[in-house]
């Protein structure tokens, strides 16, 4: 049950290379902390999804790389190589000549039907590698330029090609300050157009990695290359394989599609929220003892409060008594401060992971008020440990996590419109300005959507 | 219903023994000189009361074969059946003895033509319960069947029947070889039937959702229902895609080292069995034993009319008891579908659907019946309304009637009784007269007969010529399409 991912733009390039070498490190890491049938299984499952077994004895990942520009790409595929463990397959990239300026619009009506034969040809062929097609999975970033325009329309050109495989888009929200002025003017047009194709979009915000690596992981200079393998942590931690069943024989052999069921099966409510924890420089690893109870206090309290991270949680913040009635005023404050979910998955990886006890998970208050926690909750639990953690804990959430930052984003998009300050530059390639209107109508649906939850 | 009737031999009969004093060739559903004779091949009439033991061979006729043809048949009975020559040896007197084994011997054979789970463990009540369902379902509608006790004490000549009607009807042999073959693996497909579905119903984990205090639920649980369903069948899509894959590999991979050069690569069996020798002994067992079956049965084709043979004979004393002991009630029940249990769910909605089919055409049947009656009383007030009309005119000329028709001035008094006249004439000719407002010409209408259409022609000539010097006077025909009648 094999994925194949899509490495769309810079960003996706780069995020891309740093998740294949964490799952490989993980794997090849000795501090699996399980039995040894367990610690093959485990490696078996893993190779199945993400990589393909090579002559040379080197697994090549199954992915396809596309980008405007010949720089990226041939650095990932360089590095990769460099590694030993793992590497690219030579013939899986797609780049141009040149690059195409940064504009959406020119990525989306442009270069994305001009190339689409050939890039969807390279996705052709390694989905044909697979025995049992899982899904797609692609990263991109969503107030880029060319890539986030470009990714936009592959997207939809796997939707197409595929109509019943499962496609996750991992998404990285850009920073709030950000260098690109019409960056909110890109992700108001990416997620809307995401949010048709795409089964599930993950978001990554660049603000909040690059607190943790500030926090947590007092790192001093934080380069791009720090934020990206902590997101490749993060993603690993998910994507790495799991039981999903309680009493399950062997590794689930479905993962996205194990996701898509438990975490978005109501086609209004796609985003998801994705928080790890325990999360350290790795030299402190050494002198750090966790205990589940602990892991799984602080979760839930980072889900109920909309924290960030382990650090500066906001523990006041409690879930609504049932049964109690409040005034309607009351209750959008109460709103805006606790975190309502639709649906929860938590990932347990390490030790005494069968001992641990989930109830405060399955707490009926946590949860919006047509969903009950046995629909809405699932666990997914493996012995073997992951990348050096003893304990390690990830949550993915299907909730109002993302509801103020896409108001963000949505509200200063739609000022800088209704000026129509740079709408020109989309209009000369042929996004129009209902498309604009489109696009906002589609999101504010969402934003209203998760507001009455 | 009567079972069906078994297919005739080719064997010569021998005439009837006149032993029996109740069984005079027209006895049995007029069969006329075709009834089955139980005549042992020393001609002698062996039909004893229940007391004796008889054997098989020289009691029936075609001797020797008869109990080759029973044992093929017991032979070739897949495992968890299992039937004896003894039992329906005693089925055939009717014996207590035999019923239970019937019982169980039907139960088994038809659940697995229903692909369900066969288990001893059943209840003798539920399996009983599921042999009739079982059995109306398949078309055997034999009410003495359908009222035999439930404990199992009665009946196994009833059952004897019940069983060979199922032979003949649904090729009973062939359809449990079919389904009890050794699988060679390669087989994909996906299954529609709704038998699988009931297999399914017990292993359902899902606790029903709970409804609030007003006992709605919310539409976007609904939607994540319908999202969930949709991408579980996603997955199952996939996985088959994957069967299928990995399927043509095993096939591409193996191609070129069959035995059998047409057929040219190995099955998922035979795959499996390399890469686990030790389960030879398995496999070898099951083949021996399908192998087995398959002789028997084909040794069963042969002897089979011999069999049908022998179920004459007992159709033939059925009947015969059933004569002299009419039974108590001799009125027949209405024939109503058993309840069907929760053994035989498809069978339920079945009958659902029949249901509410003949309650949708008699609604429909009357509401017809209401429209074709409307209609008729309508057409046929038509000219009874006319009729009345044409009496109101007599009486009133001024009546408010046709506003038609062209006046005529100084139409003279002695002119309009004239045409009056007229109109009463051609009236008393078949033709109908339209009455038009005071002073204004009568409009007739004229019947197709020839004769008279000259007639009132002329008549009205004259007329027409003596008060031409009055502004003469316009006769308006008018046409009616009246049966038969037509216009000038």
């Amino acid at each position: 049950m094999s994925l194949v991912t899509v490495q769309l733009g810079q960003c996706g390039n780069q995020i891309g290379r740093e998740v294949f070498n964490a799952i490989c490190s993980d794997v090849h890491g000795t501090h699996g902390l399980c039995s040894k049938k367990e610690n093959e299984s485990y490696h078996d499952a893993c190779k199945e999804r993400f990589f393909i077994e090579a002559e040379s004895g080197v697994p090549v990942a199954r992915a396809v790389l596309v980008d405007m520009e010949p720089k990226v790409i041939s650095q990932t595929l360089s590095i990769a190589a460099k590694s030993g463990y793992w590497k690219y397959d030579d013939h899986s990239h797609f780049c141009q000549k040149q690059g195409s300026g940064n504009n959406w619009a020119n990525g989306y009506t442009v270069h994305g039907p001009r190339h689409k034969e050939a890039i969807m040809n390279l996705v052709q062929k390694e989905a044909e590698k697979c025995d049992r097609l899982g899904g797609f999975f692609t990263i991109m970033s969503m107030a880029g330029g060319t890539g986030s325009g470009l990714g936009a329309f592959v997207t939809q050109c796997l939707r197409d090609a595929f109509p019943s495989s499962f496609i996750l888009n991992h998404v990285i929200w850009p920073y709030g300050t950000g260098e690109v002025i019409v960056q909110n003017y890109n992700s108001v047009l990416t997620l809307s157009h995401l949010y048709q194709s795409s089964d599930a979009l993950l978001v990554h915000e660049n603000d909040v990695i690059h607190k943790i690596c500030a926090q947590l992981m007092h790192m001093k200079q934080i380069s791009f290359k720090d934020v990206n393998q902590v997101i490749a942590h993060q993603l690993g931690s998910v994507f790495q394989p799991t039981y999903t069943a309680e009493d399950g024989l062997h590794y689930s052999r479905n993962p996205l599609g194990d996701l898509m069921e438990t975490l978005v099966p109501h086609p209004e409510f796609k985003m998801l929220g994705l928080r790890n924890i325990p999360q350290m420089p790795e030299n402190s690893l050494a002198y750090s003892t966790f205990s589940w109870p602990g892991l799984i206090k602080h979760l839930r309290q980072m889900l109920i409060a909309n924290a960030k991270m382990e650090e500066g949680i906001d523990w006041q913040v409690q879930p609504p008594r049932p049964g109690s009635s409040v005034p309607s005023s009351h209750s959008t404050n109460k709103l805006l401060h606790f975190n309502t979910s639709i649906a929860n998955l938590v990932i347990l990886r390490g030790k005494d992971t069968h001992s641990t006890d989930l109830g405060s998970f399955r707490d009926p208050s946590l949860y919006t008020s047509w969903l009950n926690p046995q629909d809405a909750f699932s666990a997914w639990k493996t012995p073997r440990a992951f990348n050096k953690y003893e304990k390690s804990a990830s949550l993915v959430s299907n909730s109002q996590f993302l509801l103020k930052p896409l108001d963000n984003v949505v509200r200063k998009a739609w000022n800088m419109f209704a000026s129509k300050a740079y709408v020109h530059q989309y209009t000369k390639y042929g996004i129009e300005e209902e498309d604009f209107l489109d696009s906002f109508t589609a999101l504010e649906q969402v934003i209203s959507s998760y507001t009455t939850l | 219903m009567c079972p069906a009737r078994f297919t005739r031999t080719t064997s010569p009969r021998p005439p009837r023994a006149p032993h029996d004093p109740s069984a005079p060739g027209g006895l049995l559903r007029g069969c006329g000189g075709r009834c089955g004779g139980s005549r042992g091949r020393d001609g002698a009439m062996v039909r004893k009361g229940p007391g004796s033991a008889e054997g098989w061979v020289g009691a029936m006729p075609g001797g020797r074969a008869l109990p080759g043809a029973v044992g093929a048949l017991c032979r070739a009975m897949p495992p968890p059946a299992r039937l004896v020559p003894e039992t329906l040896r005693r089925a055939k007197l009717d014996r207590p003895q035999a019923t239970l084994d019937f019982w169980r011997l039907l139960y088994a054979l038809l659940k697995q033509i229903h692909g369900g789970k066969w288990s001893e463990a059943d209840v003798l009540d539920t399996q009983i319960r599921f042999v009739k369902s079982a059995l109306w379902y398949q078309g055997y509608g034999r009410p003495e069947l359908h009222r035999l006790p439930s404990d199992g004490s009665a009946g196994s000549r009833e059952l004897l029947l019940a069983f060979s009607w199922l032979l003949h009807r649904i090729s009973l042999l062939e359809q449990l070889l079919a389904r009890n073959r050794v699988r060679t693996g390669d087989e994909t497909s996906v299954c529609m039937c709704e038998d699988d579905l009931s297999q399914s119903e017990q292993g359902t984990t899902e606790i029903a959702p709970e409804y609030g205090p007003e006992d709605r639920v919310d539409v976007r649980y609904l939607q994540w229902l319908n999202g969930r369903l949709r991408f579980q069948w996603r997955s199952l899509h996939a996985q088959h895609q994957e069967q299928c894959k990995l399927l043509h590999q095993i096939h591409l991979l193996t191609s070129g080292s069959h035995v059998d050069q047409i057929l040219g690569h190995f099955s998922v069996t035979e795959m499996d069995l390399i890469r686990q020798p030790e389960n030879y002994k398995q496999l070898v067992q099951l083949l021996e034993l399908e192998t087995m079956q398959l002789e028997a049965f084909l040794e069963w084709k042969q002897l089979e009319p011999v069999y049908w043979q022998w179920m004459e004979t007992v159709l033939d004393n059925m009947a015969e008891e059933g004569n002299m002991c009419k039974p108590q009630d001799a009125h027949i029940e209405k024939s109503s579908l058993p309840k069907v249990t929760s053994c035989c769910p498809w069978a339920d909605s079945l009958t659902g659907q029949i249901n509410k089919l003949s309650r949708d055409l008699m609604a429909l049947r009357d509401q017809l019946h209401e429209l074709v009656t409307h209609r008729k009383s309508a057409w046929e007030e038509k000219p009874a309304e006319r009729r009345r009309l044409i009496s109101l005119q007599r009486q009133f000329p001024a009546g408010p009637c046709e506003p038609v028709l062209p006046r005529v001035r100084g139409l003279g008094k002695e002119a309009t009784s004239e045409v009056l006249e007229l109109g009463d004439e051609a009236k008393s000719l078949g033709a109908h007269v339209k009455d038009g407002r005071e002073g204004s010409p009568r409009a007739l209408v004229v019947p197709s007969n020839e004769a008279v259409k000259c007639q009132i022609k002329n008549r009205m000539g004259d007329k027409c010529d003596k008060n031409a010097s009055k502004g003469g006077i316009v006769i308006f025909i008018c046409v009616f399409m009246r049966s038969g009648c037509r216009g000038m």
